[in-house]
């Protein structure tokens, strides 16, 4: 039975003569489990927000919905706040009240239930995920991950019919997302509630999904089973393609007339038959040694650093030490609270260590001055583009940072640099994140530093502008980057050398090839699908070249 | 179970009386009993800590009363004079010690309050009078928290790109702290068009809400409240006979404790020591069960 039906939907936002949402028909069954996918600005979110009347946004709008037959707008504010549930992509903004307990409660008090039956309700809740050790816990106390699972049990807790996920998991990290997307379909698979979620890490979500929708300017070009679109998407050469899960873009980059993998799981069995009978003539790629890091002055020096928050507190950062060469661009990976950041923080000197020595480009960090060191040396890219945003547009934005005569002209290639250009007069806050991020990025480059420090850059960004965003610093020449990150595919890629950050230190360092090849855990799904194959075939590009040589 | 532990009423209640009460009451003996009993329930509840917080505070019983004494000169009994020659009374020295008792015992009980009291029991109280209340302490509490947090965090990034709230000449250092200002407030008002959203997705418009308390009222907090509003009342009857308050000035009278005097007494150091009380009977009991289930 349908649950929604979508006919004919095409909406313009005001002042624009764009169409966000052009001629879009869906039907929506009851019990499904529908991925929406597409990049960023396709009108994904457009298109949700259409499904959930209090944030419908206002413009032009032609079609209709109807949810169980009835049209989305004659529905009851009571009706659509129990039947249809929500959850929006950043895990704070949601929340609403200072305890964990009261927001599980909030939507129950709107629809005015006595206090008995929100017990029960919250009761029921927290047990079902797992929320009963924290339930008495202030809600700034909790952790991301923890945040947008309180956001989603208060919301089950309404009893909705549908799901509706915004992006949920883009601004958690690996392991907490991995965690939400399986309540999701735990949700989905024992209670029948319908679920409709747009996401841009398909890793995890394509295979758990029924039915995946691609959206691409506003129009869906692809709809059907996960397989299907797969292939659609190959078919069409659509740069979405880039999106899919690695085992399927290793499919088709190989070509094979075998079923099409979903999972690792899936792909390491395809591999086997692929290649049964043949005779594996190349198992390795060539590799190069991990240089001396301490031969040259090194760009930043680190000896046995040691830090702690305050007095009482635990120490954060246990006698960690690292050295980076000049031009080298090095990832440090690591779990959640580990101290990465901190560590970030550490080097530049924003956190004082109590113990240890630092050096920026030979020289003792305490020697130079507070201003001489951000300007021309060190500049670190926050985590939140926000914090950084002050003025109106884009431009005055990156004006701020500039110096001299002709600024303006700074500016202008910056911007060209940054792929900013067409943005110039857009307010910083109009922007999507991945633009946000690089607008960020432009203002600390203008600083001229020759050392940037990046906290979790690509949060957030769905795979173009994560490519677009290598490829701006690929670019950048001869800078030292030294950045921190929980993307594993993204440093597998990109980076030159990677260390682990484990429980306040580094606990190896090799050459980004050898160190994921060394991993069997905590590696690309690449490697994951290829180890019992290849000896050190890390990226989607090398499985495939190995595949290829052998066949 | 301890006395947090019973509902946030009961817990007003008898911090509300026990206020009143010290602040009115300026019999010696009334006075003693809330000296002593809240001396012992802060020690109670917060052990050492409080220790030696009343140790401190005792001795200023004493100077309270000597610095009263040398400032007020009523009453008839004079003990001497001081150095501008004004009379050092024995009056006013009791009524000043009494006064410092009062006062000590005051500070004690406070600090036993803002233990018991904890911010969840004071949203609960404010929403039984004004149910929406509840709500908006609540979230601004959340959000005080979250601007708190993200000033902490546009600082570090302002540092990042130099241009944190230390940095520079007088000049920059102003501009920065304005900058930083402003970009807490654009970036929570941006968040806040979202929480909003949030809050109405769940039907934060409709009409007839509720407001939801995790306390509840059990036959346990029926007893205690029973209890205590029987002996607020009989207090209360002392008080309206006069009982409880003594004249200082100009004489001191001190009437010979009748009977029914010793029994008010009672009853007021019985509802000044319930927390107290109830405390160490639980903890009795529950040693008592405890050894018998090792058996």
């Amino acid at each position: 039975m349908a649950h929604f039906e979508i006919k004919g939907l095409s909406f313009c936002y005001p002042n624009s003569e764009k169409k966000a949402l052009d001629d879009i028909n869906i039907t929506i069954k009851k019990g499904e489990y529908i991925t929406i996918c597409g990049r960023s600005g396709s009108g994904k979110t457009t298109l949700l927000r259409h499904l959930k009347k209090p944030i419908t946004p206002s413009g032009k709008r032609v079609g209709e919905i109807l949810f169980n037959k009835c049209p989305i707008e004659e529905m009851d504010v009571r009706t659509q706040a129990s039947a249809i549930g929500y959850v929006m992509q950043n895990p704070d903004n949601q929340i609403v009240t200072d305890k964990v307990w009261h927001e599980l409660a909030f939507g129950l008090e709107s629809l005015g239930c006595d206090t008995n039956t929100i017990r029960l309700k919250v009761a029921e809740m927290a047990s079902y995920f797992g929320i009963q050790d924290w339930f008495h816990k202030n809600v700034n106390e909790l952790s991301g991950g923890q945040k947008q699972l309180l956001n989603l049990a208060s919301i089950m807790a309404m009893q909705p019919q549908v799901l509706i996920c915004d992006e949920p998991t883009s601004q958690l990290d690996p392991i907490a997302a991995s965690d939400f997307l399986q309540t999701i379909k735990k949700i989905n698979l024992e209670l029948g509630t319908t679920v409709i979620m747009t996401e841009h890490r398909l890793e995890e979500v394509f295979p758990a999904s029924d039915r995946v929708v691609v959206m691409e300017d506003g129009k869906i070009i692809a709809d059907g089973e996960p397989k299907a679109v797969g292939e659609a998407l190959k078919n069409k050469n659509n740069k979405m393609f880039a999106a899919l899960p690695t085992p399927m873009q290793i499919y088709y980059g190989v070509g094979s007339s075998l079923e099409c993998p979903l999972t690792v799981r899936e792909g390491r069995n395809w591999i086997d038959e692929q290649l049964s009978g043949k005779e594996i003539k190349k198992d390795r790629l060539s590799e190069q040694d991990l240089p001396d890091l301490y031969a040259d002055t090194p760009a930043i020096f680190a000896k046995e650093l040691w830090f702690r928050y305050s007095k009482e507190a635990k120490d954060v950062l246990k006698g960690t030490s690292i050295s980076v060469p000049k031009g080298s661009f090095y990832a440090i990976v690591g779990g959640n609270g580990t101290g990465k950041s901190t560590f970030l923080k550490a080097i530049c000197g924003i956190c004082k260590t109590y113990s240890g020595k630092i050096k920026i480009d030979g020289k003792n960090i305490n020697k130079y001055k507070k201003e001489e060191l951000f300007r021309g040396h060190l500049a670190l890219l926050p985590q939140d583009p926000q914090s950084l945003f002050v003025k109106k547009t884009v431009r005055e934005e990156l004006l701020e940072m500039a110096e001299g005569a002709d600024k303006e002209e700074t500016v202008a290639k910056m911007a060209e640099k940054c792929e900013l250009t067409a943005l110039l007069d857009s307010h910083p806050y109009d922007i999507s994140g991945g633009e946000q991020q690089r607008t960020a990025l432009a203002k600390v480059l203008l600083t001229k530093p020759d050392i940037l420090l990046m906290d979790e850059p690509t949060k957030g960004m769905d795979n173009f502008f994560k490519q677009g965003f290598a490829n701006i610093l690929k670019e950048l020449g001869d800078i030292t980057i030294l950045m921190v990150s929980h993307d594993i595919e993204f440093c597998a890629k990109y980076a030159d050398i990677v260390s682990l950050f484990f429980d306040g230190g580094i606990i190896t360092t090799n050459t980004s090839r050898r160190f994921f090849a060394g991993n069997s855990f905590y590696t690309t799904s690449a490697n994951r699908m290829s180890r019992h194959m290849f000896a050190n075939a890390v990226t989607e590009e090398d499985v495939i070249k190995l595949c290829r040589e052998n066949l | 179970m301890k006395f947090e532990s019973y509902h946030p009423t009961i817990n007003f209640i008898y911090f509300l009386f026990v206020f009143i009460a010290a602040v009115l009451f300026n019999h010696p003996i009334y006075a003693a009993i809330a000296f002593l009993a809240s001396f012992a329930y802060s020690i109670k509840l917060n052990g050492k800590r409080s220790v030696i917080l009343n140790l401190i505070l005792v001795p200023c019983v004493f100077l309270y009363g000597c610095w009263y004494a040398f400032y007020h000169h009523f009453g008839i009994t004079n003990l001497g004079e001081n150095f501008i020659g004004n009379n050092i009374t024995f009056e006013s020295l009791c009524y000043g010690m009494v006064r410092g008792m009062m006062a000590v015992a005051f500070v004690m009980i406070f600090s036993a309050m803002l233990t018991v009291m904890s911010t969840d029991k004071v949203i609960y109280l404010v929403g039984r009078i004004f149910p929406k209340g509840s709500l908006f302490i609540s979230i601004f509490l959340r959000s005080f928290s979250r601007v708190r947090h993200r000033f902490r965090a546009t600082d570090m990034s302002r540092k990042g790109i130099g241009m944190g709230k230390g940095y520079g000449n007088i000049f920059h250092k102003i501009r920065n702290c304005m900058r930083i200002l402003s970009i807490v407030i654009t970036w929570t008002l941006e968040d806040y068009i979202e929480s909003a959203q949030s809050m109405k997705c769940r039907g934060y418009t409709l009409k007839g809400r509720t407001a939801f308390s995790i306390y509840r009222f059990d036959n346990r907090d029926r007893s205690v409240v029973i209890m205590l509003c029987t002996g607020i009342i009989i207090t209360l009857v002392a008080y309206s006979l006069g009982q409880t308050t003594v004249i200082y000035d100009p004489e001191i009278i001190l009437y010979k404790p009748t009977l029914w005097a010793y029994f008010f007494y009672i009853i007021y150091a019985f509802v000044c020591l319930l927390p107290v009380m109830l405390e160490l009977w639980n903890e009795a009991v529950y040693n008592r069960v405890s050894r018998n289930i090792q058996i």
